[in-house]
């Protein structure tokens, strides 16, 4: 069953971010051949025009960063709590597998929309040498994590990827259990989300700067070493994360199931 | 068993009762019309039978269970609203219930859908708000379901496309399984009932068969509504 949602999940939010996508590729394309074009040319409208497709190119990947995160969210809102949810909530699914349909999906764009950018950025670069260089200074970064720390550099990058995709995860949870809470009041659905949503986000600064504290004071010190201390706090990073996306996993879950108010 | 069943329902927004203390029992092969004014209570017996909100007191049953993933497979539901994603077109939507319910009747649904007209690539957004409704219809009908809850099937569009409507349901039911027609437009579905239940300010105020309607009170079903629910 959840494979069937994710099917239709990635249909209908296709429709918005691959158009997106190929515009930051094609865009990146358009600015290395007029960098191309420029370096034989003198012409001002030929450096116009290339300044202009360079900021074309900037805004591209902002948008599609912003249009993300705003197609996460409202695929939400309107396929939970407008009329489609009439059809979602009586499909034989359980809320578990709806909700899960969105965090992997939501989770697969992002990861994409970071592919897509980085992937620009190395069409976008001028020269191939500029590539090969950027590829071969990534290798090199690799390499003497390795050497330093033995096996230490690869589970760095492999935590680091693990925290990112559960920060995405959490990110999604965070405004899917706004949006929840706040349409669960009679009146003053989007106020009460937004208001939520500040709430929530208060509490995370909250907790963050709390944790960090305690960590630097208490948890941490002197006494570990730089491997361990990175380690443990990847590991902390990890943990809290989990934690954080349990919470409003669980309060999402729990407000579409008894409290949903669909009109 | 009863296919429907309500024990001691009771639904409250706040401090409104929407249902109170309701017990009914609908049983197979039957054609119900919930009939009641605006505001009685109709949606909200509906929805609660779907899963769609979680009773105050008492209980809601579906072949003997509770709504859920279950009862949700043997039910086939129309809202009151256009409730299809506008992004799609019929075809989608076909593959959609194909996929989410074993018991769609696909060639069936193309069969009405080519029958009307409708283009199949043709996106919802497109189409106009009776096109939609009758859409949306197909498919509901489509299904060899046990129970169908039909919430004002015919409200909001044209008599030609409410005749339509009412013959695809008596056309498409399985004979074996209920239909619950919720509306307040008596007179249109009137012929078509086996039972009627009335039901006012969350109240069940009579439940009965259409046949002793008429035979205890000497009038249709349509003439005593309209004398019990007098303004």
């Amino acid at each position: 069953m959840l494979g069937k949602l994710m099917k239709y999940e990635f249909r209908a939010t296709g429709q918005s971010m691959l158009p997106l996508l190929a515009f930051v590729l094609v865009a990146a394309l358009g600015v290395n051949i007029m960098e191309r074009i420029t370096q034989h040319s003198d012409s001002n409208a030929v450096g116009f025009l290339a300044g202009l497709l360079m900021f074309v190119f900037i805004m591209a990947i902002v948008v599609l960063s912003v249009m993300a995160v705003f197609i996460m969210a409202q695929r939400f809102y309107r396929n939970f709590l407008t009329d489609e949810g009439y059809l979602m909530f009586t499909l034989p699914a359980s809320v578990h597998s709806l909700l899960w349909s969105k965090i992997f999906v939501s989770s697969i764009w992002f990861a994409a929309v970071g592919a897509a950018d980085v992937l620009a950025v190395l069409i976008a670069s001028f020269q191939v040498s500029n590539v090969s260089r950027f590829i071969s200074s990534l290798t090199d970064m690799f390499k003497s994590l390795t050497a330093q720390y033995a096996l230490n550099g690869a589970a760095f990058i492999a935590e680091s990827i693990v925290v990112i995709f559960l920060a995405c995860a959490v990110t999604c949870l965070m405004f899917y259990a706004a949006m929840a809470v706040g349409f669960s009041f009679p009146r003053h659905k989007w106020f009460m989300s937004v208001l939520f949503f500040f709430i929530f986000t208060i509490a995370l600064q909250i907790c963050g700067f709390g944790g960090m504290f305690t960590w630097v004071n208490v948890g941490g010190g002197p006494a570990m070493s730089a491997l361990t201390m990175m380690h443990t706090t990847m590991g902390v990073a990890m943990g809290i994360e989990a934690l954080l996306g349990a919470v409003f996993y669980v309060l999402t879950a729990l407000m579409l199931k008894k409290s949903l108010n669909l009109e | 068993m009863p296919i429907f069943e309500c024990r001691n329902l009771t639904k409250s927004y706040g401090s409104a009762p929407a249902l109170s203390n309701v017990n009914l029992a609908v049983e197979s092969g039957r054609i119900v019309g919930l009939l009641g004014p605006n505001g009685s209570g109709k949606t909200t017996m509906i929805k609660l039978a779907n899963g769609l909100l979680t009773p105050t007191a008492g209980e809601v049953l579906i072949d003997g269970m509770a709504p859920g993933i279950e009862t949700k497979k043997i039910v086939s539901y129309l809202p009151e609203r256009t409730y299809i994603p506008l992004w799609m077109n019929a075809e989608q939507l076909m593959d959609f219930f194909g996929d989410f319910y074993a018991d769609f009747r696909r060639e069936r649904a193309e069969e009405m859908i080519a029958h009307l007209g409708i283009d199949p690539k043709q996106r919802v957004k497109e189409m106009s708000k009776g096109t939609r409704e009758k859409v949306q219809l197909i498919l509901v009908m489509s299904r060899a379901a046990k129970l169908y809850m039909l919430d004002e099937p015919i409200g909001g569009v044209d008599p030609a496309t409410r005749d339509y409507i009412i013959s695809t349901i008596i056309g498409n039911y399985d004979q074996q399984a209920s239909v619950i027609i919720s509306t307040h437009l008596i007179a249109d579905v009137e012929s078509v009932l086996d039972d009627v239940i009335f039901i006012n300010r969350g109240e069940i105020i009579l439940q009965s068969t259409v046949d002793e309607v008429r035979e205890k009170n000497g009038k249709s079903v349509d003439a005593l509504f309209r004398e019990v629910f007098k303004c």
